[in-house]
């Protein structure tokens, strides 16, 4: 399990600092506006293929890039019901903070868990391998603090029932 | 605090310090207390009668299949007479709004600090002896090897407002088995994989003699023949089975406090799991803002040449 991660991370590093060369582009059909070019998708000339690299049947990532952004979505391995709505509630909560992540999608695209969206603004202010650093210890670390939460529920419900069973003893 | 105590601490705060004023000295006091699963608590004491307290209980509506007599469990009423004897007489009818009022004669609390504490312990734990007395009489024909002759097959014990649990008295031993309801459907799943912990417990060390408890989706074979309402549990059926050895003695009351608040000491459990993932999740979150914090340079650094002065560098 753990072999497939490494080359899965350097994978989606390559991929990432190949594709985040982005520049300023100001909207071509409305005046005055600068949009995300990936998040509208009007004009084909503007974006690039879109890569999907898939760890397993359950992991996969999605990086979609275009002149000005890029967006990153991820899916996570679930394995039962119990990591499921850990997974659900750990990314959620992250979510719900994306203005201090900035670079995080307040909701996820449909089909993934959760999504990134990096412009040429965030390029201009952060360091293109640092923000790819970011991206890549951030999925290390939804991983580990899923199994860790997962962990903390059965030796709490281990303790529990032990306690109570104890009472009666 | 891992376990339930059976005394609400609220009330036994308020008698202690009602027992400590001096009774002639007439002391007004009005209390309207709630506690976990809709038990409501009402402590009056009036000048005009300085050595006399009432505490009322209010408790909540059973589901159809559990019998109460008048708006008591059955042998509440007795449980009571006994727990409390002289200290305390019950009110006939009993106060607007609630199930059973009693009248303590404060005169009667012995002198003895730590006896007095503990006969007000038994007071505030009054919910206790109300809302397990079915329960107490089974298991104590339980101790005694046989089974009381009115006891039926199956019987419905409320343990939640509109829920019930299960008994099936047998002259050995006593089955309870206790659907598992949560509104949410995220707490549902947690507390599935607490009670499966309950049936490896037994493994560990030290704990051979615990009752032996089981986990089920599917309603075992012991509740056929009861309504569909009933048995709608989302979080599955937890079977306890208690022998004469978890009876005998002290551990009676033990015994019946334990399996009367089962599923709120699951509840609470859950609740405390998902309050300790909140923050973990917040550290988390900062210690990713930091790595995040990393990337910008911002802040402009100040370099030295080797001259010792110093130059800002413009970007």
């Amino acid at each position: 399990m753990a072999n497939t991660l490494r080359p899965y991370l350097t994978c989606i590093r390559n991929t990432l600092t190949a594709a985040m060369s982005l520049q300023n582009f100001p909207c071509q059909d409305v005046e005055r506006h600068n949009k995300p070019e990936v998040e509208f998708k009007t004009n084909t000339e503007l974006l690039l293929n879109p890569i999907l690299i898939c760890r397993n049947e359950a992991e996969k990532c999605l990086i979609e890039t275009s002149i000005n952004s890029l967006r990153i979505s991820i899916k996570v391995k679930q394995a039962d019901e119990l990591e499921n709505i850990l997974t659900k509630k750990f990314l959620r909560f992250l979510a719900m903070r994306a203005e201090s992540f900035q670079v995080l999608r307040r909701k996820p695209v449909q089909g993934y868990d959760i999504s990134f969206l990096i412009t040429n603004q965030h390029c201009e202010e952060m360091n293109k391998h640092r923000l790819i650093d970011f991206i890549v210890r951030f999925m290390e670390d939804i991983d580990k603090e899923i199994s860790e939460l997962k962990l903390s529920v059965n030796t709490r419900g281990r303790l529990v029932a032990s306690e109570y069973l104890k009472q009666y003893t | 605090m891992i376990l339930m105590q059976p005394q609400a601490r609220a009330v036994l705060q308020i008698l202690v310090n009602r027992s400590r004023v001096k009774q002639e000295k007439p002391l007004e006091i009005d209390f309207h207390l709630v506690e976990f699963n809709d038990v409501r608590y009402h402590i009056l004491s009036v000048a005009k009668e300085p050595h006399y307290m009432t505490l009322s209980l209010g408790l909540p509506l059973p589901a159809p299949e559990t019998v109460f007599s008048g708006d008591l469990p059955l042998g509440a009423v007795e449980a009571v007479r006994g727990a409390y004897g002289s200290l305390a007489q019950v009110k006939e009818p009993p106060e607007m709004g609630y199930n059973l009022t009693l009248r303590i004669d404060l005169s009667q609390l012995p002198a003895d600090e730590e006896d007095c504490l503990q006969v007000l312990t038994k007071f505030a734990s009054v919910r206790s002896v109300v809302l397990g007395a079915p329960l107490r009489e089974i298991l104590k024909h339980l101790a005694m090897n046989t089974v009381s002759p009115d006891a039926d097959r199956l019987t419905a014990l409320m343990h939640r407002p509109r829920e019930s649990c299960f008994l099936v008295p047998q002259a050995d031993k006593v089955t309870v088995i206790f659907p598992m309801r949560f509104k949410d459907a995220n707490d549902a799943v947690l507390a599935t994989s607490f009670l499966q912990e309950f049936m490896e417990a037994r493994r560990t060390g030290g704990l051979n003699t615990a009752p032996p408890c089981l986990w089920s989706s599917n309603p075992p074979a012991e509740l056929q023949g009861v309504s569909g309402l009933a048995l709608d549990a989302n979080c599955g059926f937890v079977s306890i089975v208690i022998f004469a050895r978890h009876v005998e003695g002290d551990k009676l009351e033990r015994t019946v406090w334990n399996l009367s608040t089962f599923h709120a000491y699951v509840s609470y459990h859950v609740k405390c799991s998902k309050a300790f993932m909140h923050t973990r999740m917040r550290r988390r979150v900062e210690s990713l803002i930091q790595v995040l914090n990393r990337a910008k340079p911002d802040l402009e650094k100040d370099k030295k040449t080797a001259q010792g002065r110093s130059f800002k560098r413009s970007v």
